[in-house]
């Protein structure tokens, strides 16, 4: 069988950050990145799939050229082949990413036969829109489940679990189809050190899909308080009050 | 307390690859999820998690700078960065992949017949075999060169004869690498468990290293096959070649237990408060912190220097020596300042300081000890040996 799964690079915002001087994006420069935890759990149930069944893996992402280091991270896990969809690093709105990656399936598909499943996160990281993976199955006129946490290919067929206040929704869905998953369908291995090794060597095909209009411009992002947080001593006694009053009055509850 | 965030003051890892990342975030993931929860655990029962053996092997940490023989072949910076965030866990953990790989799968792989490497390395690297090495005696420690250990050649076999002590992973151990003299010079031999006249026993009563294997090994007419022996290992320059790659792991190594100390006790500090203030604002602790961090900034210099000088396969002996004296130091005095700075809390295993703190004193003895390192680069500088 071939599984696609499709990941991407986001920044690792376990740490703290800060947005860029005009508010519109996380500031980048100091941050590690990351794949998607849910994609990551994508690329752990694609590596199993074709443990379990034989076949072929393959991992894509669209993003600039650092982004090799995600399809790299895919690779060193067990992931065959690589896939980037070359950009210079702007925003791609859900849409675009979308018609890119269906683009690509298409071409990657005339060349080396169709891929059985195409994996996604059910939403990435950082943008969070819930939409390229339903809009991808749309665009190649497949069956797409969202938000799956249990998956089987039995029978030329897959199984898709969700979870649904406490019980389970299970579908069952020809191939081609598309699925998106959730953390907690698996617990994703970490690289081993052989598999970084191999991943030097493995390919990675690098496409550069057009960028058409955007529809969706993001205008801002408003950084969420501190949690924890670090205290500030503003004097002492009585001393302290007028700073007090004027902290109180500039975080706006008086 | 917070996840290891790891501590880079110069910008070091913009000199790191991909790779040598990538790499360090496998074990420094793996330390988080397997090792942090049990480490303090183990420490208090003496023992070593031995159920963590598998997964050492799966993802590749047992001789990770040896090539083929399903060894992952990394550079020898990541192998390094590999050594120091299991030593940022514990230095037990350290030592088991030091011991495995440097003083075990390395003289096999060096010293040894394609027969013998076929057969033991795959196995080594895979866990399914656990090694040790028995240099030191109970009465030759810092001069393995006065071993009374004996070899005899017996025709179809060899007999060894003697006592090795403080052997890390003895009373464990599927196979020992094991030195004795065979006419006077020193010879490296394979010996299995099971075999004759060989057996193992702990050494209890550790203060040090307690989440680690350490026990003695006897050899009591133990007769072992003739191809038993490390064909190409011959003379003390042997053994001593195996010390120096376990040594360097060690330089590198002890640079994550400081950090592991000084991480906890900055964060410790910024949180703790006497006198109506964190005792961070005070002069005499902000000291102590930059203290701290500059050693650990210097021992990480050193490290990657070092590394590159192996890479390139121009690094002497006495280069390690300098950073394995130098590292074991600074992070011994690291784990010291850390232990006072956290007060009452410090001796105890709730937090970090006090079990890296002891197990360091090992390292500060083991492979070489302090003073031996010193007459190394010593002898280097002057020409004059004072070891003797
Ligand atoms: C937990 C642990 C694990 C170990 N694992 C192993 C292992 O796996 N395999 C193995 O073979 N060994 C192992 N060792 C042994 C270790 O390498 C020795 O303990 C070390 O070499 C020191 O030897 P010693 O204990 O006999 O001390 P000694 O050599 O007796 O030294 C005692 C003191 O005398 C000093 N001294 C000795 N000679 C001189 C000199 N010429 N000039 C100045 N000072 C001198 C030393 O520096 C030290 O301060 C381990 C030790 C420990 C504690």
């Amino acid at each position: 069988m071939r599984v696609l799964v499709c990941v991407k690079r986001v920044p690792d915002t376990g740490a703290r950050f800060e947005l860029t001087p005009d508010g519109r994006d996380i500031d980048t420069r100091n941050l590690e990145f990351t794949i998607s935890p849910h994609e990551e759990c994508a690329v752990e149930e694609a590596i199993r799939l074709v443990e379990q069944h034989g076949g072929e893996s393959a991992v894509l992402t669209l993003g600039p050229e650092a982004a090799a280091e995600q399809l790299r991270e895919a690779l060193a896990k067990g992931i065959d082949k690589g896939v980037l969809l070359e950009t210079d690093g702007s925003e791609w709105d859900p849409a675009a990413t979308a018609q890119a990656i269906a683009q690509a399936v298409r071409e990657l598909e005339s060349a080396d036969g169709p891929f059985d499943l195409v994996l996604f996160g059910n939403e990435s990281a950082d943008a969070g829109y819930y939409q390229v993976g339903v809009r991808v199955a749309d665009a190649l006129d497949r069956p797409c489940v969202a938000g799956v946490k249990g998956l089987k290919v039995e029978n030329g067929k897959a199984q898709a679990r969700r979870e649904a206040s406490g019980g389970w929704e299970i579908y069952e869905l020809p191939l081609p189809c598309v699925v998106t998953v959730k953390e907690g369908i698996n617990v994703p291995r970490h690289p081993s050190l052989r598999g970084i090794m191999t991943a030097k060597k493995k390919e990675i095909r690098r496409l550069t899909p057009e960028k058409p209009a955007m529809q969706l411009v993001k205008k801002g992002l408003r950084k969420p308080p501190e949690r924890g947080g670090e205290c500030e001593i503003l004097g002492e006694g009585v001393a302290a009050v007028p700073k007090a009053v004027e902290k109180l009055k500039e975080i706006g509850v008086i | 307390m917070s996840e290891f965030q790891g501590v880079d003051y110069y910008g070091l890892d913009e000199l790191l690859t991909e790779e040598q990342k990538q790499i360090r975030k496998t074990v420094r993931a793996w330390v988080n999820e397997r090792v942090m929860p049990i480490i303090a655990d183990c420490f208090e029962r003496g023992r070593f998690p031995d159920e963590l053996v598998p997964e050492m092997a799966e993802l590749g940490f047992f001789g990770a700078n040896l090539k083929g023989y399903g060894c992952a072949g990394v550079d020898n910076i990541a192998y390094g960065l590999m050594m120091q965030e299991l030593e940022r866990g514990d230095s037990g953990l350290r030592s088991m992949a030091s011991v495995q790989g440097s003083l075990v799968m390395y003289p096999i792989y060096t010293f040894g017949s394609e027969e013998q490497k076929q057969k033991y390395l795959p196995a080594l690297a895979r866990g399914e075999l656990v090694g040790c090495f028995g240099l030191t005696e109970p009465e030759h420690g810092s001069d393995p060169g006065g071993m009374e250990t004996t070899a005899v050649d017996a025709g179809d076999h060899y007999v060894l004869n003697g006592t090795k002590t403080w052997i890390t992973n003895a009373d464990v151990a599927d196979v020992a690498v094991v030195w004795a003299k065979l006419d006077g010079v020193v010879h490296g031999f394979i010996v299995e468990k099971g075999t004759p006249g060989f057996s193992a026993a702990p050494i209890e009563g550790k203060f040090s290293m307690r989440a680690s294997h350490t026990g003695e090994l006897y050899l009591n007419d133990c007769k072992i096959p003739k191809e038993n022996r490390l064909p190409e290992a011959v003379g003390l320059r042997a053994p001593l070649m195996c010390l120096n790659q376990a040594r360097y792991g060690i330089a590198w190594g002890v640079v994550g237990a400081a950090m592991a100390c000084y991480e906890e006790a900055l964060q410790y500090c910024r949180e703790r408060r006497q006198f109506g203030k964190p005792i961070a604002s005070f002069q005499l602790v902000q000291e102590k912190l930059v203290d701290m961090l500059t050693e650990i900034t210097k021992a990480q210099l050193l490290c990657f220097r070092l590394g590159q000088l192996k890479d390139q396969g121009k690094v002497r002996h006495t280069q390690i020596s300098l950073a394995k004296r130098n590292n074991c130091r600074i992070a011994l005095e690291v784990a010291r300042k850390a232990r006072d700075l956290l007060g009452g809390n410090g001796i105890t295993l709730d937090y970090q300081a006090i079990r890296h703190m002891t197990n360091l004193e090992t390292v500060y003895t083991y492979e070489g000890t302090d003073h031996i390192h010193t007459l190394i680069v010593g002898h280097d500088i002057t020409g004059i040996e004072a070891y003797r």
